[in-house]
This record gives C-alpha cells, structure tokens and sequence, in this order.
C-alpha cells in the first residue's frame, strides 16, 4: 500500500515537471540568454 | 614642465601587449615578462630619464582590456585614471598597443582619451609588421585619433628614444574628446548625469555609474547620486553595450583608412598556416581528415566505457530487483527509473569525445578558419557569411545558435538562417545515431584503417549540413533574399590549447547534457512505466485471457510467461496509445513501441533509446543490456530483427531530417515573433522526415 501511495506521489510529480516544463513555464527570475533549455 | 616635480606617466594596455617589456626597456628594471596575459597583476614604478635633465615616473598599471574594470586588478586602473588628486595621477598616459591586434586595443584608447588626459599612443612589436604583411598609414592615424602614435619593438629596444621625445612634448598633446558617445546613446540621459554629478566631466561620471564597486576617492554626496543612477541597472547595461557598439563602429571605419594587411606578403607561421588551412583544397581536405579522425574516435575510444556502463546499469537493475522488496515501487525503480537513466548515461563517453575534439578545436583557434572555409561554401547557397557562427555551433545544440542569428542584420537573411539551422546535427541526435547505427552497421573496417560505423556517423553529419545548405537554396528563392551582409572574421592567433580549460569545457558541457536530459528522462520513465504497467479491462484479466488463448499450444511456463508479459504490454495504456499511431509509423517500418519513442523523443531527442529502454524492460523478464534488448527484438510478422538494416536506417533518416524538438520551435517562436516559421518547420521537417524515412525503407526492404 504505502509503494503505492510512493508511485503515485512520484508520478504526480513526474508529470507536474513536464507540464510546467514545457506547457505552463514560469517567469524566470533573471534573464539568462546562454541558457540552452533544450532539456 | 613641472619643474619642481617629476613627471608621472601611467603605461595602460590590454593584456600581452608587451607592456611589461616596454616598462623594463623605459625604466632599466627586470620585471618577469611573459607571453600570456595577466603578467603585471598590480601597478608596478621606476623612473626613467628622458633626457638629461627630464626624469619621470613609469607606473606600468595591470592590463586591461576596457577601464570597465571586471577584476580588482583592473580596478587599478580606473581608479588611478579617474582620481586626480592621487599621488600618481598621470601627467600623461600611455597606451601600448600590439601590432597585430590594434582593433581591439583601439577600444582602451578611445576611452582614456575620452578622459581627457593627454595620452599617446604606441603601437609595439612594430618588427613584426613585414613579416605579418601589415602596413599602417601613421599620418593619416595621428591626423584622425587626434594623437601623438610612436612605433616601437620593446622586444627589439627599437623606437624607445622616439618614445622618449614624444613624451617630453606631453604638455602640447591635444586632449579633445575623439567623439560624443553620449549624445549618441541618449542625449537627454547623460545630460542629466552632467547636471546632478557637476564636478566630474560626463564621461567620468558615466564610468564611475558603470563601477560595479564604489570607487573610494568621491565625497558622500557623489556617491550617493550615482548610487541613484545605478539603480537603473538595465539602462546601464544597456548604454554599455550601446558604447561598445558606437566605439567598434568608429574604430572600424578609422581601421579600414589606415590598417592594411596583405596576406600575401605575410612570412609568418601564423599566415603560413592560415594559407594551408584555408587553402580552397587543402582546407577542405584538413577538415574532411579532421572530421574523420573525430568520428572515428567517438566509436572507437568510447565502445568500452560504454560497454562498461551499459552492463553496469544492466547488473544494478537486477540487483535492485533482488534487493528491494516486491512492490509496484520496487518495479518502477527496476522497470522504469534505472532503465531510463541508463539510456542517457551510456552516451557520456560518446557526448565527451566529441565535446573534446570541439573544445580542442575551439581552443587553437582552428575553428575561427572553419568559419572562414565554411563562409565560402554558404555564399553561393545564398546565405550570409554570418549564417556560419548558428550553423556550426547548431551541432552542439539547436537552441543558442537560433539566438546567435542576432547578429545577421537582414531579416529575410535571419529568417533562413534560423528555419535551416535545426537540420544541423545537435548533439542529442548523437545517442539515436549511436544506438541505432551499433545495432545495424557491422563493426567492421574500411581499407583495414577506418570503423564502418564511424564513416557512417560522420555521412550523417554531412547530411544534416547539406541539408540545411539546400533548404537554405530553395528558402532563397522562395523568399527573394534582396539584401546581403558581408561578414568579417578576426582570426585568433593559434595556440596550444590549454588542459585545464578543456578539461573544464568538456565537463560542463557534458554535465550539461547529461543533467538536462537527465530530469525530462526521469520523470518520463515514470510516467512510462505507469501507462506500460496499468491498463484495461484486458490487462487486468491478461492472466486469464492469455491462459485460454494458449490453453492448447501447450507452452513452456518460460513461453507462457513471455506471452503474458507481451500480452500485458500491448494492452497497457502505453500499448493502447501506441496502437493508435502504428497504421501511420509502419509503412516506415516501425512499431508501436518505436512510435511512443518517437513521440516522447520530441520533448528531447536523446530520450528515444530512454524510452525504448523502458518499455523493452517492463516487456520483458529478460535481463540485459539496452542495446542487447533492442537487438533481441522481433518483428512478429517477419519473425526478423525489429532494428533490421531498413528499419534502422528509415529511422537514422527520419531523425536527421525530422524537427523533435519543443524547445527549438519556442526559441524559433520567440525570436520570429510568430508561430508561423516553427510551424513551417514542424510541418516541412516532418512531412520531409517521414516521406525520405519511407522511400529509404522501401528501397533497402
């Protein structure tokens, strides 16, 4: 049960980064032109 | 002439310059002289007699390549020009300029005499200039800079008695400003500093603003004024590029009047090199051997640290397995996390080698003749010659070279640059070639001498920049390009590279690589290995669907099992998704597994073998490697390998050409100002991709 709950928690996480990502980017703090952010 | 008191005179100049030779031939000292830069760390003093009765005192100041201090070193500088009450205030300055690079000392110059201190100008190792083929018109020099200019060779002590004479003329020399920068960036602005800070000139103001620590010598009340001035801290930035701008302008236009250099007189090393090296076929010839040699290393030098990590993250798997209790975590850290990350750090050694020989090339300044071969071949497709700099920097990665465009003024110019320059080979194309060109190119040599698999590699380098050259042609005519730039290149010196800052380069760049990927494979080898390990009604009953499906086959409990696991994967979510893509991807010769690599590697290229890695590891029992996992599977059709001959090269293809980037299409967005272009290219890659993937299949079936 509780490797469950983990995989779930992971999981969500997971795709929270991959969301914010590539779909809702946050403003960056400070304007960083070198910044490849091909990854 | 201060009789009373000796005359103070401040040597100032960009690092290796010779400055220091020049202190010692002035002064008699023996300060150490070296051929790098960095040499005169703090000011140094000696006095020099000028005549018979005419002493001065030389501080020889560090180098520096603007009075914008970036080191407390250079701070010296400034604050010894700026403070005039300091006890070596210069009487007069003295700017040592190098021969071979004066565009770049030119821009100290123009900012001290903009401070209105008288300031002559000497131009050292004047010895060198036949043999470097330069001819300078000094008349007409002096006449524009408004400027006493004395050649000298330090090194030779030739020149050092004229120095001497000009110097004692100091209190003649002219010290008008040489132009306005000021009214030029923002009139209103700087006459605003010019009115709040009254006791300093407007130049001086500006660049006690642009100090990024308080300079010590002004009173509270001016320091508190340009405190207010420096809160504007993007306006300043900004007017400190603008002044680099408007100074390179002026130096230029003074430099093409009165500095020649005509290559063919030129004897040196340096130009002897530069004849071979950019020879119209010697050059070509250099670089094609370069090429080879780099190809061939990174198959060659790199099979066995990666033989080495694929089997270690095959034998971590397993021991995970065993060690961890039995869980759906357990088998998300075995199935999926391990197998994921494997698939990124087995291309380190590859990644690195290619990094070396480019950070190699970087350093020695070979790469500044690439440019120049390469500038050549880009005109007749129709490209600027500043299209080179995003090209070849586009094999490292897509996204900075798009942003390197900036500097292309016309836009049609621009525009093709950035819509060609994703066919250039990025470096996340590197772990698909290298997988994909391991499992069907033999492990075989070429005239006994060259890998098979490294010629193919470097064939498809090749492809990526042919390809980029003639969609550039058709874009040319497509667009009407009506305006032309010309591009200049300064060639650097050539130099020994140094380890250190290799060794640096390549491991940032390759921690880079790794570290980026790395988060994206991570949290899609979970989300992978949920959808490939849940599913439908159909996966919750495979045990029973499988069991009645096979009741009479009489299978072994091996057999059984590997039918299940097959079974369950198919009818995973990742299965169901998959299934949906494949009547398109299989005229190409793919699967549905290799269509969820497809799909998730347009997040990151190099997450297509990660990927693979996942979903071969939660479809099998079968420990191994994920080169061994992707060579043992079988099309169920043809029975044959999946990663056959046309298949793989269908897909080297279809890499090459397709656009499986998102963050090449937002950068392509932000700098066109439209969705148009990356949409265009989204559109055209991919149709190109698939049709070219196709016709490759079916030829080689």
């Amino acid at each position: 049960m509780l490797q469950q709950v983990l995989v779930y928690v992971l999981l969500g996480v997971a795709l929270l980064f991959l969301l914010r990502k590539y779909f809702f980017k946050g403003k960056k703090k400070n304007n960083c032109d070198s910044d490849c952010d091909c990854h | 002439m201060k009789s009373e008191k000796k005359m103070n005179i401040a040597l100032v100049g960009n690092p290796n310059t010779g400055k220091t030779s020049l202190f010692n031939q002035l002064t008699g000292l023996t300060q150490k002289v070296g051929n790098y830069p960095g040499i005169t760390v703090d000011k140094k003093q000696g006095t020099c007699k000028l005549n018979a009765t005419e002493t001065a005192i030389i501080t020889d100041l560090p180098g520096t390549y603007s009075i914008n201090p970036t080191s407390m070193d250079e701070s010296i500088v400034l604050e010894t020009l700026l403070d005039n009450d300091h006890k070596n205030y210069p009487d007069v300055v003295v700017v040592v300029a190098e021969v071979e690079n004066i565009k770049r000392n030119l821009f100290l110059f123009t900012q001290v005499k903009d401070l209105k201190i008288p300031t002559l100008l000497v131009i050292n190792m004047a010895d060198q200039m036949d043999r470097k083929g330069i001819s300078i018109d000094l008349e007409e020099l002096k006449a524009i800079l408004n400027t006493e200019i004395v050649l000298v060779s330090a090194r030779k002590r030739e020149g050092i008695e004229d120095l001497k004479q000009a110097l004692l003329r100091y209190e003649t020399f002219d010290t008008t400003p040489l132009q306005s920068i000021s009214d030029k960036i923002d009139k209103r602005y700087f006459e605003k500093i010019k009115s709040r800070l009254k006791g300093f000139s407007t130049y001086k103001s500006w660049l006690l603003i642009t100090q990024k620590n308080p300079v010590g010598f002004i009173s509270q009340a001016s320091r508190t004024i340009i405190e207010s001035f420096k809160e504007e801290e993007q306006r300043v930035k900004k007017y400190q590029h603008k002044e680099t701008i408007y100074r390179y302008q002026y130096i230029n236009e003074i430099l093409k009047k009165t500095y020649f250099i005509d290559k063919d007189k030129a004897k040196d090393l340096r130009s002897n090199l530069d004849r071979i090296l950019t020879h119209k076929i010697f050059g070509y010839v250099i670089f094609t051997a370069i090429l080879l040699v780099m190809f061939q290393s990174v198959f060659n030098w790199a099979s066995v640290p990666m033989d080495f990590i694929d089997l270690s993250f095959s034998n971590l798997s397993e021991w995970a397995k065993n060690a961890l209790p039995e869980g759906v975590l357990s088998n998300l850290i075995t199935e999926g996390i391990i197998p994921g990350i494997g698939g990124i750090v087995i291309f380190i050694p590859q990644i690195a080698i290619l990094f070396l020989f480019v950070s190699i090339l970087e350093e020695t300044g070979y790469m500044s003749r690439v440019v120049f071969l390469m500038d050549k071949i880009m005109r007749r497709y129709g490209m600027s010659g500043k299209s080179v700099i995003p090209l070849i920097s586009g094999t490292a990665c897509a996204i900075p070279a798009i942003m390197a465009t900036r500097n292309i003024v016309g836009w049609k110019d621009r525009l093709i640059t950035i819509l060609v320059t994703p066919f250039t080979t990025c470096s996340a194309r590197l772990p698909v070639y290298a997988i994909i060109i391991a499992l069907i190119i033999p492990d075989s040599r070429v005239l006994g001498l060259f890998s098979l698999q490294g010629l193919v590699l470097m064939a498809l380098y090749i492809l990526g920049f042919a390809s980029a050259l003639i969609a550039a042609f058709f874009l040319n005519k497509f667009l009407k390009v009506d305006r032309k730039t010309f591009f200049i290149v300064e060639m650097p010196n050539y130099k020994l590279p140094s380890l250190k800052n290799i060794a640096f380069d390549v491991f940032e760049k390759t921690k880079a690589f790794v570290f980026g990927a790395g988060k994206i494979i991570l949290a899609l080898s979970i989300v992978l290995w949920f959808l490939a390990s849940n599913g439908g009604n159909d996966f919750k009953n495979a045990s029973q669907i499988v069991a009645e499906k096979t009741v009479s086959q009489n299978l072994t409990e091996e057999e059984l099992e590997s039918e299940l696991a097959s079974f369950k994967l198919e009818n995973s979510y990742i299965g169901r998704m998959g299934k949906i893509i494949e009547p398109v991807i299989q005229p190409l010769g793919y699967d549905w597994k290799i269509g969820i690599a497809l799909i998730s590697s347009f997040a990151a290229r190099e997450v297509f073998v990660g990927t693979l890695s996942t979903i071969y590891s939660v479809g099998s029992d079968d420990e191994g490697t994920i080169k061994q996992r992707m060579a043992a599977e079988i099309n169920p059709q043809t029975k044959e390998r999946r990663f056959n001959f046309p298949a793989g090269m269908s897909l080297l293809v279809f890499y090459a050409f397709a656009m499986q980037c998102m963050g090449t299409l937002a950068i392509v967005k932000k700098e066109t100002k439209s969705w148009k272009w990356p949409m265009l290219q989204l559109v055209g890659m991919g149709i190109l991709a698939y049709v070219t993937a196709f016709v490759t299949f079916v030829i080689l079936k």
